[in-house]
């Protein structure tokens, strides 16, 4: 856990916080990285006492077990995809709702 | 360097440490290394590049006019959706709950051969016909079920007679299929299925020990050597590819999916759907006994698979039946209807099941679920409700709404998306509710795992797996 400090605390053997910065990541992307990990932790999102373009998300395992460095690295690695797919979903979302709507268009219009 | 181009719908995921998948919504599909990846989404590409004429070929982006590529992935996404302009083509009904195996995974309350409580009536069996009937679907498929439904023969053929009859005047592509352990068919009732063009289905879960453990007849150790015995007179009679067979996954059929396999090859099938027991309807304890991880079953699965394609390397070919149908999908611009894996869900809108009682449910899960008195998926009661309310009642209407993997949760995004599909009654039964929760759900673990699976032999291009593949799915 040490070769990573920032932005996460450790608060107990099984439970978490990690800071997320607003101004990188989208709240879409946070919350559904969150929800990747909720087989495994229980998470709980919160806007910052400190400042409003930071989001606490605590993990808290669910089965009393340490959390791994290992998981976090995922979990940043999913913030990541997430924020991608936020952005190309800005590009093209419209298309694809061309595409479903063309494909359904009743044929005699 | 031209760059200007812009990205069409794509999902994507992470593969491996080094390569990305991308995957669109009719199915085509992309591996990109990390950097090609960050270059493709960064706009950095160079349109003369080959791995950007890939992606363009995949419709993932384009340089052409918007507009053109639209019309082009709304014609292929309407093909892979066609399955949806039909509508209800699959009506399995139960003629009666008896039966004489007692199957350690059975999930039906089934009735002593003797007991004639739970057996469908005239009455009820007409007004069955005359709602299927009034599905809109050119093609009619009968399935029936049980119980075994060879118990109470009569009124399978009651059933057949009269769906001939309507459909003198409704003129369906209408077939049967009765779904039978084949131990109490004779040879004069395989002759009147065999004239009125009735397929039949039975069940083989492996070699005669395993078989014999997970399906055993009531009155008999013998009950693989019955089955065999019926299963030769069956064929000299209708012909050797006459009975399809489905496996059921027990606890004890683990570690044995080469055997299982082999004795499907010795028995004389060319194919075999490796499937994984759906234990929710199960007490707890009972399901303890019987159920198992589902990381076993992929595991076993991984390995069957693997098995059956050094089967057909060796020269026998052999199918297995939930990798060809995900291949089709993955390799073929066709649309593949599979009631348990397609979205919207196939529930209701492709195919229903109708109890013995006239009660009709959107799927057999729902009749399971009615046995501990969760009704959340009757539609209604062929001799109470009519076609109308059942089928295009709100009820159904609000399950499929909730059964379309293109917006539930985390599904929407999956890279397997256009593969998939969605199981709202499953998702009900084993999570509470329609929507699911796919971080802890088996279904999605394990189509996650085998359509992985799938891409890592597809990125094999190994020449000799891919003709196998291609044989599968042709
Ligand atoms: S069930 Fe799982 S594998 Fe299937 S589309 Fe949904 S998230 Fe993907």
């Amino acid at each position: 856990m040490d070769t990573i400090t920032f932005p996460i605390t450790l608060i107990d053997k099984n439970k978490l916080l990690v800071k997320i910065d607003l101004r990188i990541y989208a709240k879409e992307s946070v919350n559904a990285a969150c929800y990747k990990f909720t087989n495994k932790f229980f998470v709980n999102q919160q806007i910052s006492s400190e400042s409003e373009s930071v989001i606490n998300v605590i993990f808290e395992s669910k089965n009393e077990e340490n959390i791994s460095e290992e998981t976090i690295k995922s979990f940043c690695n999913e913030l990541i995809d997430q924020q991608v797919r936020y952005n190309t979903n800005l590009q093209f979302g419209h298309i694809r709702d061309l595409i479903v709507e063309e494909a359904f268009k009743p044929v005699n219009q | 360097m031209n760059n200007k181009y812009q990205i069409l719908p794509f999902r994507f995921v992470r593969f491996n440490d080094s390569e990305y998948l991308l995957t669109n919504d009719v199915g085509e599909y992309i591996f990109l290394t990390n950097d090609d990846f960050e270059k493709f989404i960064n706009k950095d590409l160079d349109t003369s590049s080959t791995i950007f004429q890939d992606i363009a070929s995949k419709q993932i982006a384009t340089t052409d006019n918007v507009n053109d590529v639209v019309k082009m992935l709304a014609t292929k996404f309407r093909t892979k959706k066609s399955i949806l302009r039909d509508f209800t083509c699959l009506h399995m009904v139960v003629p009666t709950l008896r039966c004489n195996s007692s199957c350690i995974y059975c999930q039906v309350a089934r009735k002593n051969i003797d007991d004639h409580e739970a057996d469908m009536t005239k009455k009820t069996a007409k007004n069955v016909v005359k709602t299927i009937f009034q599905s809109p679907s050119p093609y009619i498929k009968i399935e029936f079920q049980g119980g075994d439904p060879s118990t109470y023969f009569e009124m399978v053929k009651f059933i057949i007679e009269e769906a001939e009859w309507q459909n003198l005047f409704k003129k369906r592509e209408l077939g049967f299929v009765i779904c039978t352990n084949v131990t109490l068919l004779t040879p004069g009732m395989v002759k009147y299925l065999k004239k009125h063009k009735c397929e039949i289905s039975t069940s083989l879960d492996g070699p005669k020990e395993l078989h014999n453990i997970n399906r055993p007849l009531q009155d008999t150790i013998h009950t693989h050597e019955k089955f065999e015995e019926n299963i030769r007179m069956i064929r000299k009679i209708c012909g050797d590819n006459s009975v399809s067979a489905l496996m059921t996954t027990s606890k004890y059929s683990l570690g044995h999916f080469k055997e299982i396999i082999d004795e499907y090859v010795r028995m004389g099938y060319n194919n075999i759907f490796l499937r994984a027991l759906n234990p929710y309807g199960f007490a707890k304890q009972y399901k303890e006994k019987i159920a198992y991880p589902i990381e076993d079953f992929i595991n076993n699965y991984i390995e069957g698979l693997d098995y059956i394609i050094d089967l057909n390397k060796n020269g026998t070919f052999f199918i297995e039946g939930y990798a060809a149908l995900l291949l089709k999908r993955i390799l073929t611009p066709f649309a593949t209807g599979f009631v348990d894996l397609q979205s919207p869900a196939g529930v209701g809108i492709a195919g229903a099941i109708y109890d013995w009682d006239g009660n009709v449910y959107v799927a057999d899960e729902g009749r399971m679920l009615a046995r501990f008195n969760d009704f959340y998926f009757k539609l209604g009661n062929v001799n109470e409700d009519s076609y109308q309310s059942m089928f295009n009642g709100e009820k159904l209407h609000n399950i499929i709404k909730n059964a379309c993997t293109e917006c539930l949760p985390m599904c929407s995004e999956c890279v397997y998306n256009p593969y998939c599909g969605a199981d709202p009654v499953r998702n009900y039964s084993e999570q509470g509710d329609m929507v699911g929760h796919r971080p802890t759900s088996d279904m999605c673990k394990k189509n996650t795992a085998i359509i992985h699976h799938l891409f890592e032999l597809l990125k094999k291009h190994d020449p000799e797996i891919n003709r196998i593949f291609w044989s599968w799915i042709n």
